[in-house]
């Protein structure tokens, strides 16, 4: 008995495995009556060859397999980072050569200081060049007087010092940016620092004037006034360096900066990033503290002792060394922590995202940000690699609810059509019942409902799970009278008078005509759930940021700003999710056609 | 008397379905964590005493028959419905029937004159593709069509916008009226109109691909019959065959296309009034939904179940009534 359905059950298997090679391979080799060949392989060669004549649904393919593989490899090596956020970066045009220094400077440079998207740098005559992405009020100098002796870019404004002491300013100008205090007039300038908008004057006698927006960065000098040597700013506090050689916070609050190391003295220059501050002592050693993000505390070992000057960005440090050469350690989402080797520098400065050295005959070279192919978000995301995470996100919830409603839909359509009846008639009731409930609504509810009390990948899950358990309704009506049709057709009965197995008959005969059907179907169904997912997503049911999909890349920005200004926002996502969508019908559209013959002749 | 039975055995289906629909929101709707009467009384609650609260908060549970098991609870809810009654509103303090008017008024609209200008598009349209099957013209047009059902609305609706209110300035962004409008007659009709026009540019294009490509189909199919040989054989004018035999027999799908998108346009305004701004039921859904107002979501979940029953049973009754063939057992 057992060794009877043992055989029964391999038996079934070996057909559905010849039917299987029979869709991929040729099967000439193989041993089989030359009726069930003709049955068996021609249709789908003519599919094949109809298919392949289609230019339309070629294209379709090219373009599909295109964006298809772009999401799928593309991300690992523009891997998102969900918890980026920065204020810096925020809503910044497609488009390289951010690090494209100015040719007037090349050759003279005296100073470069970087800013958030652009650079300023100052040559041997006291001329001011910038570069980078800049705003009409950025491009306007103010009227100098006297030789510009020193320059500090900020994020959006810049500050210059000439060689009386005074102080000019432009760029970004609201937040009480271009009030600079008064009292400075009276005063002898020694050093410029331009923040995120907030600015910095110290005075030769070692006094700090602090404006702009103090409701971000909390600055307090009073207890130092008059002390200070050297100031290094950043985006929480203001390091300050002191003429007897030891280092202070500017601010009593408690941050990772104020943990200062006992017996620090001696100290000549010092930086500060985000995150961490380095002093360098007069013996050329590094002494790094804060906290650990980005690897800024990690300082290359075999520097010590032969360091020359310090810089720091955002989130990395740059030094040069005794010998020129430079180093770059820390953050290296942009390559900013990647610095060229066979420079032989003299002076290294850095900011933001990017570093600069300038070596002996004056000429200028650059690492670090160079720019963002499709731009930056309203939280300074950058949209390529968003773009690329989120179609893999897009892609994946189309598939598997696809294949969630696949499989139901071919199993309730397949046994409703094949045993008939009761059966057929409850199933069919349920497929109504199912597909009277209003799709999007019932989707929104759901997900807005339940998806609140759950994780995000369950969430995610759920939305899959939703979508796959809404939409396999019409596939199941269809393979269902697809199989009822099948059943009656004279192959079968012929293949019934010949004696052939009931099994062999559905899996070998019927299967095979129904596979196209559902294919087609699965195949457009996948661009109605991609379709379904992003409106989820973008009116904020679906997936929810900061996972991107397409979808919710696009929420909010129907604003006419967005619009009109911030084009790059919508633009690359809409054209995205388009041409997915727009290749995947066609492609469903050149298989039916090239599946049902009829269609040829019309 | 076969009709009238087969009307009824829709309308029985119909009851019943609504039913299990009904059932199985209500029991989401329990299922959800919350408390709405807290969420009612919260204001009043720092204010208030702890023994008073208490009080006024049996009160308002009993008020709303939350004290009673959910069976009974799920029966008077439907009773209710059923006499016109959707419940309160825990955000606008208001009957939902009162708050549901004007939304399902604009909603109406927008989606009937959406209906007109798509149907008077597209069936043109896809009578010219058919005839001129093949031809370069239908070809540019599949193309077109291809693309035009694949577009998520709200990419069509930014494109629109990108033309029609940022780059050319014509018709506002978003709002039902102009604010602070005090016009009345013709000229308070002519504000919603210019108001409307964006969201209606947007649903109907939307909607053209795939009318246009089921118009095309069922008309090329017509076209392939026996009796329109026969009619050419005849020596019929090319008009008289194509309008007054092919058409007049394509429509029988098309009765179909209608019903079911009709139903899919009501769910898929959802997006174009959110984004439009536009005061119709999908926005007033799409709001309850961040409010947790569920009284109104489940009074909107099951407009949207009766419009889609209603929808299929006009299909049915319709088809049967268009096309004598179809056998009035299905």
């Amino acid at each position: 008995m057992t060794a009877k359905t043992d055989k029964k059950a391999r038996k079934r298997k070996s057909s559905l495995f010849l039917t299987l090679k029979g869709l991929f391979f040729r099967t000439e080799g193989d041993i089989q009556s030359l009726l069930e060949e003709e049955q068996m392989q021609s249709p789908f060669r003519t599919i094949l060859k109809n298919f392949r004549e289609n230019r339309v649904a070629m294209t379709g393919v090219l373009i599909f397999l295109l964006i298809f593989l772009c999401c799928v490899i593309l991300p690992f090596f523009y891997p998102l980072d969900l918890t980026y956020q920065d204020a810096t970066q925020q809503n910044i045009a497609p488009g390289f050569g951010l690090l494209k220094v100015s040719k007037g400077l090349q050759g003279k440079a005296a100073q470069v200081s970087a800013g958030g998207v652009f650079a300023a740098g100052l040559d041997q005559d006291g001329v001011i060049y910038q570069w980078g992405k800049m705003d009409d009020r950025l491009k306007k100098f103010p009227a100098f007087e006297g030789r510009i002796v020193q320059i500090s870019a900020g994020q959006n404004h810049v500050l210059a010092l000439n060689d009386e002491g005074t102080v000019y300013t432009w760029g970004y100008n609201r937040l009480g940016l271009d009030n600079i205090p008064i009292d400075l007039r009276f005063e002898k300038v020694a050093q410029v620092a331009a923040g995120p908008q907030i600015s910095y004057a110290l005075t030769e006698g070692g006094k700090l004037f602090v404006w702009g927006n103090e409701n971000i960065i909390d600055v307090n000098p009073r207890d130092y006034q008059g002390q200070i040597a050297k100031i290094a700013p950043n985006g929480t506090t203001v390091m300050a360096l002191l003429k007897d050689g030891t280092v202070v916070q500017l601010s009593k609050k408690v941050t990772p900066f104020a943990q200062i190391p006992e017996g620090l003295s001696n100290v000549v220059d010092i930086a500060s990033t985000d995150r961490s501050v380095a002093a360098l002592t007069a013996d050329g050693q590094l002494v790094v503290w804060g906290s650990p993000d980005y690897g800024t505390l990690e300082v290359p070992p075999e520097i010590q002792g032969h360091v020359t000057q310090v810089a720091a960005g955002v989130g990395h440090f740059t030094v040069l060394l005794d010998d020129g050469s430079v180093r770059s350690w820390g953050r290296d989402n942009f390559g900013q922590a990647s610095a060229p080797k066979n420079v032989k520098g003299v002076s290294v400065s850095a900011g933001y995202y990017q570093s600069y050295v300038i070596d002996e005959k004056g000429n200028v070279t650059g690492w670090g940000l160079d720019g963002y192919l499709m731009g930056t978000d309203q939280y300074g995301r950058d949209v390529f690699t968003r773009l690329l995470t989120g179609g893999r996100m897009t892609m994946t919830v189309g598939a598997i609810s696809v294949i969630i409603s696949t499989i139901i839909g071919v199993i309730i359509g397949g046994i409703s059509g094949y045993y008939g009846g009761a059966l057929d008639n409850i199933l069919m009731r349920l497929t109504e019942v199912v597909m009277s409930i209003p799709f999007l609504p019932f989707a929104m509810i759901l997900s807005s409902l339940v998806g609140n009390s759950v994780s995000e990948i369950a969430r995610v899950a759920m939305i899959m799970v939703i979508l796959g358990l809404l939409s396999w309704p019409s596939l199941a009506r269809l393979v269902r009278a697809q199989i009822l049709s099948e059943r009656e057709k004279e192959f079968v009965t012929a293949a019934k008078a010949m004696g052939i197995r009931e099994m062999s008959i559905v899996f070998r005969h019927i299967l095979p005509n129904v596979i196209t059907v559902i294919i087609v179907n699965t195949t457009l169904a996948f661009a109605t759930c991609m379709l379904i997912e992003s409106s989820l997503s973008f009116l904020g049911f679906g997936v929810a940021e900061p996972r991107p999909t397409w979808g919710n890349m696009l929420t909010g920005s129907q604003s006419s700003q967005v619009i009109g200004t911030y084009w790059w926002r919508w633009v690359f996502p809409s054209v995205a999710l388009g041409l997915s969508t727009i290749s995947i019908n066609s492609i469903g559209d050149g298989l039916r056609d090239a599946i049902d013959p009829r269609s040829n002749e019309r | 008397m076969k009709y009238l039975k087969y009307v009824l055995k829709r309308l029985l289906y119909v009851v019943f379905v609504f039913l299990v629909v009904s059932v199985l929101m209500y029991a989401i709707y329990k299922a959800v964590p919350g408390d709405p009467v807290a969420l009612m009384l919260d204001s009043s609650k720092k204010q208030m005493d702890p023994a008073r609260y208490e009080q006024l908060y049996e009160q308002t549970r009993e008020r709303l028959g939350l004290d009673k098991p959910i069976p009974v609870q799920y029966g008077v809810w439907l009773g209710n419905m059923l006499t016109g009654d959707f419940g309160f509103s825990t955000k606008y303090k208001q009957p939902v029937n009162q708050i549901v008017a004007a939304p399902l008024e604009n909603t109406l609209m927008l989606n009937l004159f959406s209906l007109v200008l798509a149907f008077a598009i597209t069936i043109p349209l896809g009578i010219v593709t058919a005839v001129r099957k093949n031809s370069a013209f239908d070809q540019t047009i599949q193309v077109g069509t291809i693309v035009g059902y694949s577009l998520p609305s709200f990419v069509i609706a930014l494109v629109c916008i990108y033309l029609f209110a940022v780059k050319m300035p014509v018709f506002p962004i978003s709002g039902s009226i102009t604010a602070g409008s005090t016009a009345t007659g013709m000229e308070a009709f002519g504000d919603r109109m210019y108001h409307m026009a964006l969201p209606l540019i947007v649903m109907t294009l939307t909607s053209l691909g795939s009318i246009t490509r089921y118009t095309r189909a069922a008309m090329i199919d017509v076209l392939s019959q026996d009796y329109i040989r026969t009619a050419r054989a005849k020596g019929l004018r090319e008009k008289v065959v194509i309008y007054s035999h092919a058409f007049r027999n394509a429509l029988i799908p098309l009765i179909t296309i209608l019903t079911t998108w009709l139903v899919s346009a009501f769910s898929g305004s959802i997006v174009i009034e959110t984004i439009f701004g536009w005061n119709g039921i999908g926005k007033l859904l799409f709001d309850a939904l961040q409010q947790r107002d569920f009284m109104v979501v489940l009074a909107m979940q099951m407009f949207y179940v009766l419009l889609t029953l209603a929808g299929n049973l006009i299909m049915d009754i319709g088809y049967a009534l268009v096309d004598p063939r179809i056998k009035l057992e299905g």
